[in-house]
C-alpha cells in the first residue's frame, strides 16, 4: 500500500513534472499572464528556483505563490539585467529559459512556441506588472467524475480559471496535472487522462494558487452486481451501495454472529465480549434487532467511556509530558466526564478552545499546553479539528490546496493572546501574530473566510471557537466523521485522515457529505454517530472477501481487517488468562485502556505499539511492532508471564479434555466455538504430552499468538 | 491495491553476473561499444566489492558542520565556532578541538565537506539522506538499509537491518522504515537498552525443544483458522513471526546481541554510555552477518548554546562531542584490529549541517546547504577530505554532494547496484535510485 506522509504535502511541487507551453495569451499582466507560464515551465517548482534558496543565485516562490517577489527577482535583482526591454530575445532570463546560455535547468521554453512569443512581447511591452488586485479565485474541473470502462481509455480534462475581474478562462494547458495513484490514471501535461488498470483513483490540478482535483475510476468487474444480496440497513449503505453497483464491486456477505459479535465489542468498547455473553448471543436466532440491541448496550457502558477516553487521548495528544501529573489527570478526567455525559462533540471542543485558568484544576485548558507558539496551536487546531494540514503555508503557499501564509497567520492570531502564569493559562489584552512579509499584526480570520468572526471583546478565541463548531462549517463534521469511521471500518473515508484537502478527495464523497451532514443535524452526538455506523450494513460486512472483491481497499465492499491496538490486545490477553496486567502507580486492575496519558511506564504497550502522543499517530507507518513484537509475543513477559500465573491454566491442566472448558477458552478468545480441527489439534497435544500444566500452557500460548487473535476482523 | 506485484523473495545473488548478462542484452539490441562505455562510466564504481555490511551512525537532528568537522577559524565571530580546530593524523585536516581521538584516526575517514541539498526540515531532510529520494506525497520510498535487506533476503539467522534502539529519525518520520517495500523490510528495532535486548531467550521453565513444539502448534492453528484470511494485513505479521523464528532458532545469533561477552576493558573503550554501548553492539552484530545497522543518537538539533551543550560543560557525559568522540574512534580502531574495517563500510552524517551564523541564543538554525558525512572502511579510501565550502561554510564550493550521490555511493560500495528496478505494491515500477552518481575518488 502506497503511504503518504503528511508534512510531505509541503513538497508536491517535488514531483512536478516541467512541459513546455504552447498556448497563447492574449493578457501581459504579470500575476494572472506570465507567472502561469513560468510555472508550467517548471521554472519555479521546488528542485529548480522555487527552492526556499532560489537556485544559480536566482529565487522564485514556489509555484508562484508570491508574484510581487517574483516579479522583483526578474526585474529588479542584478541591476534588471536579467531583462533586455530593447532587445527582449537578448534578455539574460530568456537566454538562460530557451536553453542558449548554460542553464542547469535546460531548455524550458520551446523555440517559436506561443510561451515563447508571450515572453518576449511582455518584455518588449515593458514587462508590466498589470493590475495589482487581478487574481484568479477559483478554478473549475471537468468532468468532476469519470467512470472510464476499462483499462486503457482515455479523458480529457478541462480547466477553467474564474478571475476576479469576472472573467473565465480555459487554462487545460497551463494548469499542473498530478496522478494520485498512477498505477490506476495517468495524466500527461496536456490534462489527458489515460487508465491503466481497475480501480479508483484522483487527479490533482493545480493552477495559479488554486488547487482542484478529478475523480477516474475503472470499474473492477464488467458484470452488474446483485444488490438483492445487499439490503441497505440505513443511509450509509444507500451511499456505499451505490458506489459499489457504479464501480461493479460485488459486496460481501454479511458477518456471521460470532463475527460481529467480537468485532463490535473490540471497536466500541475495546475489550472482548466474555464466553457467557457469546454463548447468549449465538443461541439467539439471528436478527438485526438484537444487533442493534447489543449496539445500544455497548454504547451505553462504562466500558465505551473508557476505551474513547483512550480514543480521544490520542487524538488531543493528551500524554502526561506536558503538564504536571494533576493537570493530566484533570484533563483526563474531563475528557472521561464529557464522554460520559455524551457532551454533544461541537461543545465539547468548544471547551477546549474556550479554556482557560488553572490547568490543574480546570482539565480543558491543558489542551493549550501542546505549544506556546500561536503558530504551533493553530496547526493543531487545523489538523485535530478540521483534519487540514496548514503547516505548509507557515513558509509559503500550501501546494496542493489553497491556503497561503496570510491565510496561516490570521488563523494563528487566534492563539495570540495567551500566556501562562505557572500552571494557569491566562487569557491577556496584548499580543499578535506578526505576518512574516509585512512585520505587521495580522487580524485573526477562519480559515477560507473572507473576513474575521466577530468574537467577544476579551478573548478571541471565541470568534473561531463559534465559528469552527459551526454545523455548517465545511471542516469540522467531515473531520470528525472520518476519524470515527476510520476507527470502525478501519480507513478513513479520506486517508490520511489529518490530510483533508480538495485535491484528496474522500473515497465515497457523497457518503462523507451524508456523514458529516446528518452527524451536525443529531447534534454532534458522538453515540448516535457510533451507533448508526455500527447498525449499518456496510460495517457489519464479512470480512471475508469474494473474488470481486479482492482488490479493493477503499470502497467497503467487504470489512477490513484491523490489528488490535496495543492497549487493547494487552487488556485482550489479561482477560483470557484472568491475570491482569499492574502499572506503576497504578490501582491493581486498572486496565491498558484506562491508563491516564501515555507515559506510565510499560515495554510491553511500547513494543506493542502504543500510540505515544507526542506527535499525530494517524500517520500510517508507526515504528512499533515488527520483529520486536513478535519477540516479545513468542517470549516475553505480556503473554508468558500470565500463563505461568493463570488461574486458567490450573483449571485446565486438572482436566485438559474438558470439551466444555475448552469451548469456553474459545469463545473467550475468538468469541466462537472451536471447529472440529481445532478440537483435535487439542486433543493431540495433550496425548502427547504427559507434563499437563505445560500442556495447559502450550495451547493457551498457542491461542494467543495466533493471527486470529491478533485482528479484530 | 490492485496487483501485489511485489516479491519478497526476489533475491539478486550476483550482481556482476546478472548486470554483465544485462549489457549482452543491450548489445543485441545494437547498443555500440561506446555506448556502453558511456553507460558503464555513469555507474562508476568501485572495481571490487568489499563491504559486506555497513554501520550507519545517525546523528539525529542535523549536526552542526562548523562545529565538528569543518571548522572556519578565520571567519568572523558570529561565524566560526566557539571551539578551537585541532591538527588530526591527517596533515591539512583540522577538525573541532573536542574530538581529539577521532582526529588521531582520520587516515581512516574519508571526510566529505559538501553535502548539500535544500530541505531543512527534519523529516524531509531525514528523508531525502537515508532513502535517497527526494520526499514526494505519492510514494513512500524504503530507506537504504531496508533496500540492502531486500537484496540480503532473510536466508540467514541474523535480521539482515537493525537499528539501536529503533528506527524513529528525523522527528519519527518514516525515513528509516520499508517505504513501499513490505514491512518485514524495516529494521529490527532492539529497544530501549542496547545493553539488553529483550525476548531473545524463552521464558523461564521453558525449553528450547519446547520452544519449538509451541512454534509448530502455531502454525497448525493459524492453518485451520477461516476467520481472518491470509492477505497484505497479516503478511507482515506472518513475516515477522518467521523471521524472530529463525533469529531464535540460532545460538550463535542470539549470542551476538549479548554484551556481557565482551571484556570489561571493551566495554570501557566504547564508553558506557548509551552510545558506546550502541556501537559495540553494531559492531558484534556486524560481525556475526547483520548486513546494516543503524545506530541512532538523539540530541543533534542544537538551536541553543553550541559552547555548552556539545562539550561535556556541565558533567562527564553530558555533551555531544565526547562520547562521539569517544565510541566513533572505538568502533574504526576494533574494526581495523579484527581485521573487518575493510568489509565494514562506516558512514556517520545527519540530516543537515547548521546556519554558518550564529543564533541570538548562541545556537545554530537548520542549514540544508551545507554539511558533513564521514565514510570510512568498506574500501574507501580515508585520510582525505572531499569538497569544500566556502569561507563561511555557507555553500560547497568544490565537488558538491548530493544526498541522492550518497545513497548511490553507499549502496554500491555494498554490491547493491541502485539502478536495479523495483515494483511499488501498485505495480508501479519504479528505481531503486533515480538519481545519483558515485562520489568520484571515494575508492
Amino acid at each position: 500500500m502506497i503511504r503518504r506522509g503528511v508534512q510531505l504535502i509541503c513538497l508536491l511541487f517535488a514531483v512536478l513534472p516541467a512541459g513546455a507551453v504552447e498556448e497563447t495569451r492574449d493578457r501581459l499582466d504579470f500575476r494572472t499572464g506570465i507567472l502561469p507560464l513560468l510555472t508550467k515551465a517548471g521554472c519555479n517548482a521546488g528542485a529548480c528556483h522555487g527552492a526556499a534558496v532560489g537556485q544559480g543565485g536566482f529565487r522564485l516562490s514556489l509555484l508562484g505563490y508570491a508574484p510581487e517577489e517574483d516579479y522583483a527577482s526578474l526585474t529588479r535583482e542584478r541591476g534588471g539585467r536579467r531583462l533586455d526591454r530593447d532587445t527582449p530575445a537578448e534578455s539574460l532570463f530568456f537566454r538562460k529559459g530557451s536553453g542558449q546560455l548554460d542553464h542547469e535547468g535546460g531548455r524550458k521554453i520551446k523555440r517559436g512556441s506561443a510561451a515563447e512569443q508571450t515572453l518576449l512581447a511582455w518584455i518588449a511591452a515593458g514587462a508590466p506588472f498589470g493590475p495589482s488586485d487581478l487574481r484568479v479565485t477559483q478554478i473549475k474541473v471537468e468532468p468532476e467524475d469519470t467512470l472510464l470502462p476499462a483499462p486503457d481509455q482515455t479523458v480529457q480534462l478541462r480547466v477553467v480559471a474564474e478571475l476576479s475581474d469576472g472573467r473565465r478562462e480555459d487554462v487545460t494547458l497551463l494548469a499542473l496535472y498530478s496522478s494520485n495513484d498512477d498505477a490506476v490514471a495517468d495524466v500527461d501535461q496536456a490534462g489527458l487522462v489515460t487508465t491503466r488498470d481497475r480501480g479508483l483513483t484522483s487527479i490533482m490540478v493545480r493552477y495559479s494558487g488554486q488547487a482542484s482535483a478529478a475523480r477516474i475510476a475503472v470499474p473492477f468487474g464488467d458484470a452488474d452486481i446483485a444488490s438483492a444480496d445487499f439490503t441497505p440497513n440505513n443511509f450509509i449503505d444507500e451511499k456505499v451501495l451505490a458506489e459499489l453497483r457504479r464501480l461493479r464491486l460485488p459486496p460481501s456477505p454479511l458477518s456471521g454472529d460470532a463475527e460481529f459479535f467480537r468485532r463490535v465489542h473490540l471497536d466500541l468498547i475495546g475489550r472482548l465480549p466474555d464466553a457467557v455473553a457469546v454463548r447468549a448471543f449465538l443461541e439467539e436466532p439471528p436478527s438485526d434487532e438484537k444487533r442493534r440491541r447489543v449496539v445500544a448496550a455497548l454504547l451505553a457502558s462504562d466500558a465505551f467511556v473508557d476505551f474513547w477516553t483512550l480514543k480521544f487521548g490520542d487524538w488531543l495528544l493528551l500524554d502526561g509530558k506536558r503538564g504536571s501529573e494533576e493537570a493530566t489527570r484533570a484533563y483526563h478526567d474531563w475528557v472521561r466526564g464529557q464522554l460520559a455525559r455524551n457532551r454533544p462533540l461541537d461543545e465539547f471542543v468548544r471547551d477546549l478552545l474556550l479554556a482557560q485558568g488553572e490547568t490543574t484544576h480546570v482539565g480543558p485548558a491543558n489542551f493549550f499546553n501542546l505549544a506556546t507558539d500561536p503558530r504551533d496551536l493553530g496547526e493543531y487546531v487545523g489538523s485535530m479539528f478540521l483534519g487540514a494540514q496548514i503547516a505548509c503555508a507557515r513558509c509559503h503557499a500550501h501546494p496542493a490546496d489553497r491556503w497561503t501564509q496570510d491565510d496561516y497567520h490570521a488563523f494563528a492570531a487566534y492563539f495570540a493572546r495567551l500566556s501562562r502564569q505557572g500552571e494557569t493559562l491566562v487569557v491577556s489584552a496584548r499580543g499578535e501574530v506578526e505576518h512574516p512579509k509585512t512585520q505587521k499584526p495580522i487580524p485573526p480570520r477562519p480559515l477560507g473566510a473572507d473576513r474575521a468572526e466577530v468574537g467577544h471583546q476579551d478573548d478571541r478565541r471565541a470568534g473561531l471557537a463559534s465559528w469552527l463548531t459551526a454545523s455548517d462549517n465545511p471542516f469540522f463534521a467531515r473531520n470528525l466523521v472520518n476519524r470515527v469511521w476510520k476507527h470502525l471500518l478501519g480507513r478513513g473515508l479520506v486517508e490520511p485522515v489529518d490530510d483533508v484537502r480538495p485535491t484528496n478527495p474522500a473515497s465515497n464523497p457523497a457518503l462523507h457529505d451524508a456523514l458529516a451532514r446528518e452527524f451536525a443535524q443529531h447534534g454532534f452526538d458522538l453515540r448516535w454517530l457510533v451507533g448508526t455506523i455500527a447498525n449499518s450494513r456496510t460495517y457489519q460486512l464479512s470480512s471475508r472477501t469474494t473474488e470481486g472483491n479482492r482488490h479493493d481497499d477503499q470502497l467497503f465492499s467487504h470489512a477490513y481487517l484491523k490489528p488490535l491496538p496495543a492497549q487493547v490486545f494487552a487488556d485482550a490477553v489479561a482477560q483470557v488468562t484472568g491475570v491482569s496486567d499492574e502499572f506503576e502507580g497504578q490501582p491493581k486492575g486498572t486496565q491498558a485502556v484506562q491508563l491516564v496519558g501515555a507515559q506510565t511506564p510499560s515495554y510491553a504497550l511500547d513494543v506493542l505499539g502504543r500510540c505515544s502522543r507526542q506527535q499525530s499517530c494517524e500517520t500510517p507507518g508507526s515504528a512499533s511492532g515488527g520483529l520486536a513484537a513478535s519477540l516479545h509475543l513468542i517470549n516475553g513477559s505480556t503473554i508468558n508471564d500470565k500463563l505461568r500465573d493463570s488461574p486458567l491454566t490450573r483449571l485446565l491442566a486438572a482436566d485438559l479434555l474438558n470439551r466444555e472448558r475448552v469451548n469456553d477458552l474459545f469463545l473467550r478468545a475468538f468469541g466462537r466455538l472451536p471447529s472440529d480441527v481445532e478440537w483435535t489439534w487439542w486433543t493431540q497435544h495433550v496425548a502427547t504430552t504427559p507434563d499437563r500444566p505445560a500442556a495447559a500452557e502450550d495451547l493457551l500460548w498457542a491461542l494467543l499468538n495466533s493471527r486470529e487473535f491478533a485482528f479484530n476482523h | 491495491m490492485n496487483h501485489p506485484a511485489f516479491h519478497p523473495g526476489q533475491r539478486c545473488d550476483g550482481v556482476s553476473r546478472r548486470d554483465f548478462l544485462h549489457l549482452g542484452l543491450l548489445t543485441s539490441f545494437g547498443l555500440s561499444v561506446a555506448d556502453l562505455l558511456r553507460l558503464q562510466a555513469g555507474a562508476a564504481s568501485p572495481a571490487k566489492v568489499r563491504a559486506k555490511s555497513c554501520i550507519l551512525l545517525w546523528l539525529d537532528g542535523g549536526p552542526s558542520h562548523l562545529d565538528t568537522f569543518d571548522p572556519k577559524p578565520d571567519a568572523p565571530a558570529e561565524v566560526r565556532s566557539p571551539f578551537a580546530d585541532i591538527a588530526t593524523s591527517v596533515p591539512g585536516i583540522r577538525i573541532c578541538e573536542h574530538l581529539p581521538q577521532t582526529a588521531k584516526v582520520m587516515r581512516d575517514v574519508a571526510l566529505i565537506r559538501s553535502l548539500t541539498h535544500e530541505l531543512g526540515n527534519h523529516d524531509t531532510g531525514t528523508r531525502y539522506l537515508l532513502t535517497g529520494h527526494r520526499p514526494t506525497p505519492a510514494l513512500e520510498f524504503p530507506s537504504l538499509g531496508s533496500l540492502v535487506a531486500l537484496e540480503t533476503g532473510f536466508g540467514e539467522a541474523m535480521p539482515p537491518y537493525v537499528a539501536i534502539p529503533g528506527d524513529g529519525v528525523g522527528g519519527n518520520s518514516n525515513a528509516a522504515r520499508s517505504g513501499y517495500l513490505p514491512g518485514a523490510y524495516s529494521a529490527f528495532s532492539v529497544g530501549p537498552d542496547p545493553a539488553r535486548v529483550r525476548d531473545l531467550n524463552p521464558p523461564e521453565g521453558v525449553s528450547f525443544v519446547r520452544s519449538e513444539e509451541r512454534r509448530a502448534m502455531l502454525a497448525r492453528l493459524d492453518g485451520f483458522s477461516r476467520e481472518v484470511e491470509e492477505g497484505a494485513a497479516t503478511r507482515n505479521r506472518d513475516a515477522y513471526y518467521e523471521q524472530a523464528y529463525r533469529l531464535l532458532a540460532s545460538a550463535e545469533a542470539k549470542a551476538a546481541f549479548d554484551l556481557d561477552r565482551e571484556t570489561p576493558a571493551t566495554r570501557q573503550r566504547y564508553g558506557h554510555g548509551k552510545l558506546g554501548t550502541s556501537c559495540l553492539l553494531a559492531r558484534r552484530l556486524v560481525e556475526a552477518g547483520s548486513r546494516f545497522v543503524t545506530v541512532v543518537d538523539k540530541g543533534w538539533d542544537t538551536h541553543q548554546q553550541i559552547s555548552r551543550e556539545l562539550p561535556d560543560s556541565r558533567f562527564a557525559g553530558s555533551g555531544k562531542l565526547p562520547s562521539l568522540d569517544r565510541a566513533y574512534t572505538a568502533l574504526l580502531t576494533e574494526l581495523r584490529e579484527r581485521g573487518l574495517l575493510d568489509s565494514t563500510l562506516v558512514v556517520m552524517m545527519g540530516e543537515f549541517g547548521r546556519t554558518p551564523k550564529l543564533n541570538a541564543t548562541a545556537g545554530r538554525d537548520h542549514w540544508p546547504r551545507a554539511g558533513f558525512a564521514c565514510l570510512a572502511g568498506g574500501g574507501v579510501r580515508g585520510g582525505q577530505v572531499i569538497g569544500a565550502t566556502d569561507a563561511h561554510g555557507e555553500v560547497p564550493i568544490d565537488r558538491p554532494v548530493s544526498p541522492p550521490d550518497l545513497a548511490f555511493t553507499l549502496l554500491k560500495l555494498l554490491g547493491v547496484d541502485p539502478t536495479r528496478e523495483l515494483t511499488t505494491p501498485s505495480g508501479r515500477p519504479v528505481k531503486m535510485l533515480s538519481d545519483g552518481a558515485f562520489i568520484e575518488g571515494l575508492v
